[in-house]
Protein backbone atom coordinates (compact mmCIF):
# COMPACT_ATOMS: atom_id res chain seq x y z
CA UNK A 1 0.00 0.00 0.00
CA UNK A 2 1.11 3.85 -1.04
CA UNK A 3 1.56 5.96 1.81
CA UNK A 4 0.66 9.20 0.11
CA UNK A 5 -1.24 9.20 -3.30
CA UNK A 6 -2.73 12.43 -4.38
CA UNK A 7 -3.54 12.70 -8.38
CA UNK A 8 -4.50 15.59 -10.14
CA UNK A 9 -4.26 18.27 -7.48
CA UNK A 10 -5.68 21.43 -8.86
CA UNK A 11 -5.87 24.23 -6.10
CA UNK A 12 -6.36 27.64 -7.28
CA UNK A 13 -6.00 31.14 -4.82
CA UNK A 14 -8.82 33.24 -6.46
CA UNK A 15 -7.90 33.15 -10.15
CA UNK A 16 -4.67 32.32 -9.88
CA UNK A 17 -4.19 28.62 -10.52
CA UNK A 18 -0.88 27.29 -8.40
CA UNK A 19 -1.28 23.74 -9.10
CA UNK A 20 -2.77 22.69 -12.08
CA UNK A 21 -2.79 19.00 -11.75
CA UNK A 22 -0.32 17.45 -9.84
CA UNK A 23 -0.04 13.37 -9.42
CA UNK A 24 2.63 12.00 -6.86
CA UNK A 25 2.96 8.37 -5.05
CA UNK A 26 4.89 7.90 -2.36
CA UNK A 27 5.50 4.69 -0.81
CA UNK A 28 6.66 3.54 2.69
CA UNK A 29 9.94 4.10 3.61
CA UNK A 30 10.65 6.76 0.78
CA UNK A 31 12.44 10.09 0.81
CA UNK A 32 10.87 12.90 -1.71
CA UNK A 33 12.65 16.12 -2.29
CA UNK A 34 10.39 18.18 -4.12
CA UNK A 35 12.63 20.98 -5.77
CA UNK A 36 12.12 24.15 -7.35
CA UNK A 37 11.80 28.18 -7.93
CA UNK A 38 9.95 30.16 -5.67
CA UNK A 39 6.09 30.05 -6.45
CA UNK A 40 6.02 26.61 -8.27
CA UNK A 41 3.50 25.68 -5.90
CA UNK A 42 5.71 23.22 -3.77
CA UNK A 43 5.00 24.61 -0.41
CA UNK A 44 1.36 24.70 -1.39
CA UNK A 45 1.32 20.86 -2.64
CA UNK A 46 2.97 19.73 0.67
CA UNK A 47 0.50 21.57 2.71
CA UNK A 48 -2.61 20.36 0.58
CA UNK A 49 -1.32 16.71 1.79
CA UNK A 50 -1.85 17.47 5.49
CA UNK A 51 -4.99 19.75 5.12
CA UNK A 52 -3.88 23.05 5.49
CA UNK A 53 -5.02 23.89 2.17
CA UNK A 54 -8.11 23.38 0.61
CA UNK A 55 -7.46 21.97 -2.85
CA UNK A 56 -10.11 22.67 -5.76
CA UNK A 57 -10.04 19.25 -7.78
CA UNK A 58 -7.94 16.17 -7.45
CA UNK A 59 -7.94 13.23 -4.78
CA UNK A 60 -5.33 12.68 -2.02
CA UNK A 61 -5.15 9.17 -0.37
CA UNK A 62 -3.22 8.40 3.00
CA UNK A 63 -2.01 4.52 3.87
CA UNK A 64 -5.50 3.58 1.82
CA UNK A 65 -7.83 6.19 3.27
CA UNK A 66 -8.93 8.86 0.85
CA UNK A 67 -9.09 12.00 2.30
CA UNK A 68 -10.53 13.48 -0.65
CA UNK A 69 -11.66 12.72 -4.60
CA UNK A 70 -13.41 14.24 -7.54
CA UNK A 71 -17.02 14.40 -7.63
CA UNK A 72 -18.78 14.06 -11.36
CA UNK A 73 -18.62 17.65 -11.72
CA UNK A 74 -14.78 17.94 -11.31
CA UNK A 75 -14.79 19.23 -7.56
CA UNK A 76 -13.09 18.22 -4.38
CA UNK A 77 -15.23 16.45 -1.74
CA UNK A 78 -13.54 15.97 1.13
CA UNK A 79 -14.53 13.16 3.89
CA UNK A 80 -16.15 14.19 7.04
CA UNK A 81 -14.18 16.19 9.52
CA UNK A 82 -13.39 13.76 12.00
CA UNK A 83 -11.82 11.17 8.76
CA UNK A 84 -9.91 13.92 7.70
CA UNK A 85 -8.47 14.89 11.84
CA UNK A 86 -7.61 10.66 11.88
CA UNK A 87 -6.06 10.74 8.57
CA UNK A 88 -3.83 13.49 9.12
CA UNK A 89 -2.85 12.52 12.77
CA UNK A 90 -0.62 9.86 10.80
CA UNK A 91 1.11 12.96 9.01
CA UNK A 92 3.84 15.05 10.82
CA UNK A 93 4.61 18.84 9.59
CA UNK A 94 7.72 20.81 10.18
CA UNK A 95 7.52 24.72 8.63
CA UNK A 96 10.19 27.07 7.59
CA UNK A 97 9.54 29.44 10.72
CA UNK A 98 9.53 26.46 12.94
CA UNK A 99 6.18 27.63 14.67
CA UNK A 100 7.38 26.50 17.80
CA UNK A 101 4.69 27.59 20.47
CA UNK A 102 6.77 30.89 22.65
CA UNK A 103 4.28 30.60 25.81
CA UNK A 104 5.91 26.38 26.08
CA UNK A 105 9.52 24.86 26.81
CA UNK A 106 11.03 23.02 24.46
CA UNK A 107 9.37 19.77 26.15
CA UNK A 108 6.33 21.43 26.91
CA UNK A 109 6.02 21.89 23.49
CA UNK A 110 6.97 18.47 22.19
CA UNK A 111 4.48 16.96 25.02
CA UNK A 112 1.76 19.11 24.08
CA UNK A 113 -0.07 17.27 21.68
CA UNK A 114 0.73 14.10 22.70
CA UNK A 115 -1.01 14.64 25.94
CA UNK A 116 -4.02 17.18 24.59
CA UNK A 117 -4.96 14.94 21.24
CA UNK A 118 -4.27 11.22 22.31
CA UNK A 119 -4.33 11.22 25.77
CA UNK A 120 -1.19 10.53 26.91
CA UNK A 121 -0.62 10.60 30.44
CA UNK A 122 2.01 13.22 31.37
CA UNK A 123 4.95 11.56 32.51
CA UNK A 124 4.95 8.85 29.98
CA UNK A 125 4.60 11.95 27.39
CA UNK A 126 7.78 13.39 28.94
CA UNK A 127 9.94 10.01 28.70
CA UNK A 128 9.26 10.42 25.07
CA UNK A 129 10.37 13.89 24.49
CA UNK A 130 12.89 13.44 26.15
CA UNK A 131 14.25 10.55 24.54
CA UNK A 132 13.17 12.89 21.42
CA UNK A 133 15.20 15.76 22.53
CA UNK A 134 17.89 13.19 22.95
CA UNK A 135 17.87 12.03 19.53
CA UNK A 136 17.41 15.95 18.11
CA UNK A 137 20.72 16.14 20.47
CA UNK A 138 18.71 18.63 23.08
CA UNK A 139 18.62 17.28 26.27
CA UNK A 140 20.38 20.26 28.00
CA UNK A 141 17.63 22.94 26.27
CA UNK A 142 14.67 21.41 27.08
CA UNK A 143 13.44 24.11 29.77
CA UNK A 144 14.19 26.71 27.33
CA UNK A 145 11.72 28.64 25.58
CA UNK A 146 11.99 29.13 22.12
CA UNK A 147 13.30 32.40 22.42
CA UNK A 148 16.49 31.20 23.98
CA UNK A 149 17.26 28.74 21.27
CA UNK A 150 19.08 29.20 17.98
CA UNK A 151 17.31 28.67 14.60
CA UNK A 152 18.68 25.59 14.25
CA UNK A 153 17.76 24.47 17.52
CA UNK A 154 14.33 25.59 17.18
CA UNK A 155 13.53 23.63 14.54
CA UNK A 156 15.34 20.55 16.08
CA UNK A 157 12.61 21.47 19.01
CA UNK A 158 10.20 21.63 16.08
CA UNK A 159 11.26 17.96 13.85
CA UNK A 160 11.09 16.19 17.78
CA UNK A 161 7.75 17.82 18.18
CA UNK A 162 6.29 16.14 15.19
CA UNK A 163 7.66 12.47 16.00
CA UNK A 164 6.00 13.20 19.50
CA UNK A 165 3.40 11.67 17.82
CA UNK A 166 4.89 8.73 16.08
CA UNK A 167 3.51 9.46 12.39
CA UNK A 168 3.91 7.66 9.77
CA UNK A 169 4.69 10.64 7.01
CA UNK A 170 6.99 13.88 7.65
CA UNK A 171 6.38 16.72 5.72
CA UNK A 172 9.11 19.58 5.83
CA UNK A 173 8.22 22.24 4.00
CA UNK A 174 11.79 24.00 3.54
CA UNK A 175 13.06 23.10 6.55
CA UNK A 176 16.20 25.22 6.61
CA UNK A 177 15.32 28.67 4.40
CA UNK A 178 15.16 30.29 7.66
CA UNK A 179 18.57 29.44 9.23
CA UNK A 180 21.71 30.98 9.16
CA UNK A 181 24.20 28.69 6.74
CA UNK A 182 26.32 27.86 9.35
CA UNK A 183 22.66 25.85 11.26
CA UNK A 184 21.17 24.14 8.34
CA UNK A 185 24.09 21.15 8.46
CA UNK A 186 22.62 20.63 12.17
CA UNK A 187 18.88 20.32 10.83
CA UNK A 188 19.86 18.96 7.77
CA UNK A 189 21.79 15.66 10.12
CA UNK A 190 18.53 15.05 11.86
CA UNK A 191 16.48 14.58 8.75
CA UNK A 192 19.13 12.57 7.16
CA UNK A 193 19.02 10.26 10.94
CA UNK A 194 14.78 10.08 10.13
CA UNK A 195 15.66 8.91 6.67
CA UNK A 196 18.00 5.90 7.52
CA UNK A 197 15.04 4.71 10.10
CA UNK A 198 12.83 4.46 7.04
CA UNK A 199 11.17 7.21 7.84
CA UNK A 200 8.37 8.32 4.83
CA UNK A 201 8.93 11.88 4.17
CA UNK A 202 8.46 14.38 1.42
CA UNK A 203 10.97 17.52 1.95
CA UNK A 204 10.28 20.64 0.00
CA UNK A 205 13.55 22.40 -0.02
CA UNK A 206 16.42 24.26 -1.75
CA UNK A 207 19.35 22.50 -0.11
CA UNK A 208 20.69 21.02 -3.68
CA UNK A 209 23.67 19.03 -2.02
CA UNK A 210 21.15 17.82 0.70
CA UNK A 211 18.46 16.54 -1.70
CA UNK A 212 20.91 14.58 -4.21
CA UNK A 213 22.33 13.02 -0.49
CA UNK A 214 18.63 12.17 0.86
CA UNK A 215 16.05 11.47 -1.55
CA UNK A 216 14.98 8.94 -3.37
CA UNK A 217 13.39 10.67 -6.02
CA UNK A 218 13.07 13.73 -6.65
CA UNK A 219 10.43 15.84 -8.21
CA UNK A 220 11.37 19.34 -10.09
CA UNK A 221 8.50 21.93 -10.12
CA UNK A 222 7.64 24.62 -12.12
CA UNK A 223 4.43 27.09 -12.72
CA UNK A 224 2.40 24.55 -10.36
CA UNK A 225 3.56 21.46 -12.33
CA UNK A 226 5.94 18.49 -12.11
CA UNK A 227 8.32 18.83 -15.05
CA UNK A 228 10.23 15.89 -14.06
CA UNK A 229 10.59 13.44 -11.64
CA UNK A 230 13.41 10.43 -10.88
CA UNK A 231 16.75 9.82 -9.00
CA UNK A 232 18.84 12.11 -7.80
CA UNK A 233 21.01 11.00 -10.99
CA UNK A 234 18.37 11.41 -12.97
CA UNK A 235 17.99 15.13 -12.08
CA UNK A 236 20.82 16.59 -10.98
CA UNK A 237 23.27 14.64 -13.46
CA UNK A 238 21.27 14.47 -16.58
CA UNK A 239 18.12 16.25 -16.66
CA UNK A 240 15.54 16.11 -19.50
CA UNK A 241 13.73 18.90 -19.39
CA UNK A 242 15.12 22.15 -20.75
CA UNK A 243 13.51 23.74 -17.87
CA UNK A 244 15.24 21.93 -15.43
CA UNK A 245 18.07 22.43 -16.42
CA UNK A 246 17.93 25.80 -16.47
CA UNK A 247 16.88 25.80 -12.96
CA UNK A 248 19.97 23.83 -11.83
CA UNK A 249 22.19 26.05 -13.83
CA UNK A 250 20.52 28.86 -12.33
CA UNK A 251 21.10 27.40 -8.35
CA UNK A 252 24.36 25.36 -8.72
CA UNK A 253 26.45 27.60 -10.49
CA UNK B 1 -18.68 84.58 64.82
CA UNK B 2 -20.92 81.50 63.02
CA UNK B 3 -18.53 82.56 59.66
CA UNK B 4 -15.53 82.18 61.91
CA UNK B 5 -16.51 78.63 63.45
CA UNK B 6 -18.07 77.79 59.94
CA UNK B 7 -13.90 77.87 58.96
CA UNK B 8 -12.51 76.38 62.01
CA UNK B 9 -11.15 72.43 61.47
CA UNK B 10 -12.86 70.09 63.50
CA UNK B 11 -11.27 66.83 64.05
CA UNK B 12 -14.42 65.45 64.95
CA UNK B 13 -15.77 66.55 61.71
CA UNK B 14 -12.79 65.42 59.95
CA UNK B 15 -13.42 61.70 60.98
CA UNK B 16 -17.13 61.63 60.52
CA UNK B 17 -16.26 63.10 56.50
CA UNK B 18 -13.37 60.05 56.39
CA UNK B 19 -15.72 57.53 57.33
CA UNK B 20 -18.33 58.36 54.75
CA UNK B 21 -15.96 58.40 52.22
CA UNK B 22 -14.78 55.47 53.23
CA UNK B 23 -18.74 53.94 52.82
CA UNK B 24 -18.66 56.15 49.26
CA UNK B 25 -15.26 54.19 48.19
CA UNK B 26 -16.51 50.87 49.45
CA UNK B 27 -19.52 51.96 46.49
CA UNK B 28 -17.14 52.92 44.33
CA UNK B 29 -14.60 49.33 44.56
CA UNK B 30 -18.09 46.88 44.42
CA UNK B 31 -18.77 49.19 41.21
CA UNK B 32 -15.12 48.72 39.95
CA UNK B 33 -15.16 44.89 40.47
CA UNK B 34 -18.12 43.62 40.04
CA UNK B 35 -17.36 45.44 36.49
CA UNK B 36 -13.86 44.16 35.94
CA UNK B 37 -14.87 40.71 36.98
CA UNK B 38 -17.61 39.95 34.95
CA UNK B 39 -16.93 42.45 31.89
CA UNK B 40 -13.28 40.48 31.04
CA UNK B 41 -14.38 36.49 30.80
CA UNK B 42 -17.75 38.55 29.20
CA UNK B 43 -15.60 40.47 26.36
CA UNK B 44 -13.81 37.33 25.73
CA UNK B 45 -17.04 35.79 24.43
CA UNK B 46 -18.01 38.80 22.51
CA UNK B 47 -14.21 38.66 20.92
CA UNK B 48 -14.48 34.97 20.13
CA UNK B 49 -18.06 35.66 18.57
CA UNK B 50 -16.83 38.43 16.58
CA UNK B 51 -14.11 36.35 15.24
CA UNK B 52 -16.31 33.13 14.63
CA UNK B 53 -17.34 32.04 10.95
CA UNK B 54 -21.26 32.66 12.05
CA UNK B 55 -21.69 35.43 9.89
CA UNK B 56 -24.68 36.47 12.00
CA UNK B 57 -23.38 36.10 15.22
CA UNK B 58 -20.42 37.98 13.97
CA UNK B 59 -22.41 40.99 12.64
CA UNK B 60 -24.62 40.93 15.56
CA UNK B 61 -21.53 41.47 18.15
CA UNK B 62 -20.21 44.22 15.64
CA UNK B 63 -23.18 45.84 15.82
CA UNK B 64 -23.47 45.28 19.43
CA UNK B 65 -19.54 46.85 20.31
CA UNK B 66 -20.81 49.87 18.03
CA UNK B 67 -23.54 51.13 19.72
CA UNK B 68 -21.89 50.56 23.32
CA UNK B 69 -18.44 52.67 21.92
CA UNK B 70 -20.45 54.65 20.11
CA UNK B 71 -22.26 56.53 22.76
CA UNK B 72 -21.63 57.91 26.08
CA UNK B 73 -21.89 55.37 29.11
CA UNK B 74 -23.85 58.45 30.94
CA UNK B 75 -26.34 57.94 28.38
CA UNK B 76 -26.35 54.15 29.07
CA UNK B 77 -26.61 54.91 32.76
CA UNK B 78 -29.44 57.06 32.05
CA UNK B 79 -31.22 54.66 29.87
CA UNK B 80 -30.96 51.45 31.65
CA UNK B 81 -31.55 53.26 34.74
CA UNK B 82 -34.19 56.17 33.73
CA UNK B 83 -35.25 55.20 30.59
CA UNK B 84 -36.17 51.33 30.88
CA UNK B 85 -39.41 51.61 32.72
CA UNK B 86 -40.88 53.55 30.21
CA UNK B 87 -40.50 50.67 27.15
CA UNK B 88 -44.09 49.57 26.55
CA UNK B 89 -44.72 45.96 28.17
CA UNK B 90 -41.16 45.03 29.11
CA UNK B 91 -39.90 47.98 31.40
CA UNK B 92 -38.51 47.20 33.87
CA UNK B 93 -37.30 49.24 36.98
CA UNK B 94 -33.83 48.86 38.04
CA UNK B 95 -32.91 49.45 41.81
CA UNK B 96 -29.39 52.40 40.90
CA UNK B 97 -26.47 49.69 41.88
CA UNK B 98 -28.30 46.85 39.61
CA UNK B 99 -28.58 49.81 36.87
CA UNK B 100 -24.67 50.87 37.44
CA UNK B 101 -23.70 47.29 37.35
CA UNK B 102 -25.66 46.31 34.27
CA UNK B 103 -24.26 49.74 32.28
CA UNK B 104 -21.02 49.24 32.90
CA UNK B 105 -20.37 45.58 32.44
CA UNK B 106 -22.25 45.91 28.97
CA UNK B 107 -19.90 48.72 28.00
CA UNK B 108 -16.55 47.42 29.62
CA UNK B 109 -17.32 44.24 27.67
CA UNK B 110 -17.77 45.97 24.28
CA UNK B 111 -14.17 47.66 25.00
CA UNK B 112 -12.55 44.60 26.00
CA UNK B 113 -14.59 42.44 23.40
CA UNK B 114 -12.17 44.67 20.35
CA UNK B 115 -8.83 44.58 22.45
CA UNK B 116 -9.37 40.47 23.07
CA UNK B 117 -9.92 40.49 19.31
CA UNK B 118 -7.30 42.60 18.10
CA UNK B 119 -5.03 40.37 20.64
CA UNK B 120 -6.04 37.22 19.17
CA UNK B 121 -5.94 38.18 15.50
CA UNK B 122 -2.43 39.73 15.81
CA UNK B 123 -1.15 36.21 16.54
CA UNK B 124 0.62 34.62 14.20
CA UNK B 125 -1.25 32.22 11.92
CA UNK B 126 1.52 29.68 12.18
CA UNK B 127 0.90 28.88 15.31
CA UNK B 128 -2.55 27.64 14.14
CA UNK B 129 -1.17 25.47 11.37
CA UNK B 130 1.17 23.78 13.57
CA UNK B 131 -1.65 23.56 15.93
CA UNK B 132 -3.56 21.93 13.52
CA UNK B 133 -1.03 19.52 12.17
CA UNK B 134 -0.60 18.17 15.81
CA UNK B 135 -4.05 17.56 15.74
CA UNK B 136 -5.51 20.10 18.07
CA UNK B 137 -8.93 21.29 17.61
CA UNK B 138 -9.92 24.66 17.27
CA UNK B 139 -10.68 25.21 20.88
CA UNK B 140 -7.89 23.39 21.91
CA UNK B 141 -5.65 25.55 19.89
CA UNK B 142 -7.80 28.50 21.55
CA UNK B 143 -7.64 27.63 24.96
CA UNK B 144 -3.90 25.83 25.22
CA UNK B 145 -1.95 27.53 22.41
CA UNK B 146 -3.60 31.39 21.22
CA UNK B 147 -5.13 32.60 24.01
CA UNK B 148 -2.19 32.23 26.58
CA UNK B 149 -0.27 34.19 24.19
CA UNK B 150 -3.04 36.94 23.82
CA UNK B 151 -3.08 37.38 27.37
CA UNK B 152 0.59 38.66 27.26
CA UNK B 153 -0.20 41.00 24.50
CA UNK B 154 -3.36 42.52 25.72
CA UNK B 155 -1.85 43.46 29.10
CA UNK B 156 -1.13 47.14 28.80
CA UNK B 157 -4.35 47.96 26.56
CA UNK B 158 -6.18 45.89 29.41
CA UNK B 159 -4.87 47.71 32.21
CA UNK B 160 -5.34 50.99 29.96
CA UNK B 161 -8.97 50.06 30.37
CA UNK B 162 -8.90 49.11 33.72
CA UNK B 163 -7.53 52.07 35.00
CA UNK B 164 -10.09 54.63 33.07
CA UNK B 165 -12.31 52.75 34.71
CA UNK B 166 -11.73 53.55 38.25
CA UNK B 167 -12.42 56.94 37.21
CA UNK B 168 -15.74 56.01 35.23
CA UNK B 169 -17.07 54.66 38.70
CA UNK B 170 -17.56 58.54 39.48
CA UNK B 171 -20.47 58.63 36.80
CA UNK B 172 -22.57 56.89 38.45
CA UNK B 173 -23.03 60.13 40.77
CA UNK B 174 -25.51 60.95 37.90
CA UNK B 175 -27.99 58.54 38.66
CA UNK B 176 -27.96 59.56 42.59
CA UNK B 177 -25.29 56.71 44.14
CA UNK B 178 -23.95 57.66 46.79
CA UNK B 179 -19.67 56.85 45.38
CA UNK B 180 -16.66 58.54 46.20
CA UNK B 181 -17.17 61.68 44.83
CA UNK B 182 -20.61 61.75 45.75
CA UNK B 183 -19.40 61.69 48.84
CA UNK B 184 -17.23 64.33 48.41
CA UNK B 185 -19.21 66.75 46.77
CA UNK B 186 -21.94 66.49 49.84
CA UNK B 187 -19.37 67.66 52.30
CA UNK B 188 -17.42 70.21 50.20
CA UNK B 189 -21.30 71.85 49.50
CA UNK B 190 -22.20 71.36 53.46
CA UNK B 191 -19.45 72.29 54.82
CA UNK B 192 -17.60 74.86 52.22
CA UNK B 193 -14.44 73.28 52.04
CA UNK B 194 -12.15 71.72 49.49
CA UNK B 195 -10.45 69.52 50.75
CA UNK B 196 -12.89 66.52 50.30
CA UNK B 197 -11.96 67.05 46.76
CA UNK B 198 -8.52 66.54 47.89
CA UNK B 199 -9.02 63.72 49.92
CA UNK B 200 -10.96 61.65 46.98
CA UNK B 201 -8.51 62.29 44.32
CA UNK B 202 -5.81 60.52 46.79
CA UNK B 203 -8.45 57.76 47.30
CA UNK B 204 -8.53 57.50 43.16
CA UNK B 205 -5.12 58.00 43.01
CA UNK B 206 -4.11 54.96 45.58
CA UNK B 207 -6.52 52.88 43.72
CA UNK B 208 -4.49 53.52 40.14
CA UNK B 209 -1.53 53.14 41.67
CA UNK B 210 -1.96 49.83 42.82
CA UNK B 211 -3.58 48.80 39.88
CA UNK B 212 -0.93 50.16 37.70
CA UNK B 213 1.87 48.36 40.02
CA UNK B 214 -0.71 44.75 40.08
CA UNK B 215 -0.29 45.67 35.92
CA UNK B 216 3.41 45.84 35.80
CA UNK B 217 3.91 42.58 38.16
CA UNK B 218 1.69 40.70 35.53
CA UNK B 219 3.50 42.00 32.43
CA UNK B 220 6.32 41.21 34.24
CA UNK B 221 5.30 37.39 34.95
CA UNK B 222 3.74 36.25 31.38
CA UNK B 223 7.00 37.53 29.70
CA UNK B 224 9.20 34.96 30.90
CA UNK B 225 9.21 33.23 27.87
CA UNK B 226 9.77 36.45 25.94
Amino acid sequence: MSMIVAENIVKRFGNLEVLSGISMTVEKGEVIAIIGPSGSGKSTFLRCLNHLEIIDSGSITIEGRTMVQSDRDGGARYVPDSQIKAICKKIGMVFQNFNLFPHKTALENIIEAPIIVNKMKKQDAIKIAESLLEKVGLSDKKDNYPSQLSGGQKQRVAIARALAMAPDIMLFDEPTSALDPELTGEVLKVIKDLAEEDMTMVIVTHEMGFAKEVADRVIFMDGGRIIEEGSPDEIFVKPKQERTRAFLDKVLS
Amino acid sequence: MANYISFTFSMESFFKLLGSMFQGLGTTLSIFFVTAILSLPLGLLLALARISKFKALSIFVGVYIWVLRGTPLLLQLFFVFYGLPYIPYVGVTLDRMTAAYISFVLNYAAYFAEIFRAGIQSIDKGQYEASKALGLTYWQTMRRIILPQTIRRVLPPVSNEIITLVKDTALVYSIGVSELLKVARNAVYRDAVTYPFAIAAVFYLVMTYVLTKLFNWLEKRYSVYE
